[in-house]
């Protein structure tokens, strides 16, 4: 269940502070910030450093990703920048360009 | 429900949001919100921005103008502050406002109808009251006969409540609907 969810024609420009699971289907520009796990579905477009819990990535992602659980990188994603994570998945057909910090 | 936007109750925004979707607020949104759907600001819900929409629905407090093309309603429980334009604009019982209130159209055709009503139904606020001042018929052809005649009877009572009476006369009607007089009032002074 989510609570925040930003719409498929949606664009936020500016920051995103969440103390909920955030769902991106939309633009975000910016910041975004989520205590809990944050979605960005295939379509979504988020230019922007994201930090929060469990993190799924199906859409694009521009910026860096820092989470204090996973990061799971869907077929179809594209994310350019450094993931830092507990734990990070990046699935078959995944596109990725950046570093990867986890703690080894 | 796929494009419906919802910002959550533990969700603080500070952003400019734009798009096309409905957007529903329960958290915190501060700078600017113009969409082309539906926006409800729930009761949960502060808002810091100037809203545009189709339609503006509110339950929460909102410190902004709010501007809608069809209609805003606020409702039992919403705290606006800030000026409100809209070809409908409806206010609740326990909906509290401070600011101008406009309905009128912001361009649209169904809009300017609709003013054009609300103009009309002003004007025939005041001509009763005219008429009830001079205690004379409507009948518009007599209306400068009987101007003089509603001179004649506030003379005639006292000599010093002419000017009152006459001023009171021309500025319209103490009685119609003070507060939206306060009201209008209160924002003129606000602007300067």
């Amino acid at each position: 269940m989510a609570s925040t969810v930003i719409g498929a024609n949606i664009t936020i420009e500016g920051e995103v502070i969440a103390d909920e699971d955030v769902v991106v289907q939309g633009t975000i520009r910016g910041k975004l910030t989520a205590k809990d796990g944050v979605v960005v579905e295939a379509g979504a477009v988020v230019e922007a450093d994201v930090s929060g819990g469990p993190m799924t990535v199906a859409g694009q992602v521009t910026g860096n990703v820092t989470s204090t659980d996973r990061v799971e990188l869907q077929s179809g994603a594209r994310v350019i920048g450094n993931v830092k994570a507990a734990r990070i998945t990046i699935a078959d057909g995944a596109h990725f360009k950046g570093n990867v910090d986890m703690d080894v | 429900m796929a494009g419906a936007t919802i910002i959550g109750r533990d969700t603080r925004i500070r952003a400019r949001v734009t798009g096309a979707s409905d957007v529903e607020v329960q958290g915190h949104l501060e700078g600017e919100l113009t969409v082309t759907g539906e926006v409800v600001i729930d009761a949960t819900a502060t808002v810091a921005a100037d809203v545009r929409g189709r339609r503006i629905v509110v339950r929460g407090a909102v410190k902004g103008d709010l501007n809608a093309e069809e209609s805003i309603r606020l409702e039992d429980g919403a705290r606006v502050v800030g000026d409100i334009r809209a070809p409908r604009v409806a206010i609740a019982p326990g909906g509290l406002v401070r600011g101008y209130v406009e309905t009128q159209a912001s361009g649209a055709k169904p809009a300017a109808v609709k003013s054009a009503a609300s103009a009309a139904r002003h004007t025939t606020h005041t001509t009763p009251t005219h008429a009830a001042h001079a205690s004379a018929p409507k009948a518009a052809p007599h209306a400068p006969a009987s101007k003089p005649k509603l001179a004649h009877v506030a003379t005639k009572p006292a000599a010093s409540h002419r000017g009152l009476t006459l001023a009171g006369g021309k500025a319209a009607p103490k009685p119609v609907v003070p507060v939206l007089k306060k009201g209008t009032k209160a924002a003129l002074t606000k602007r300067r």
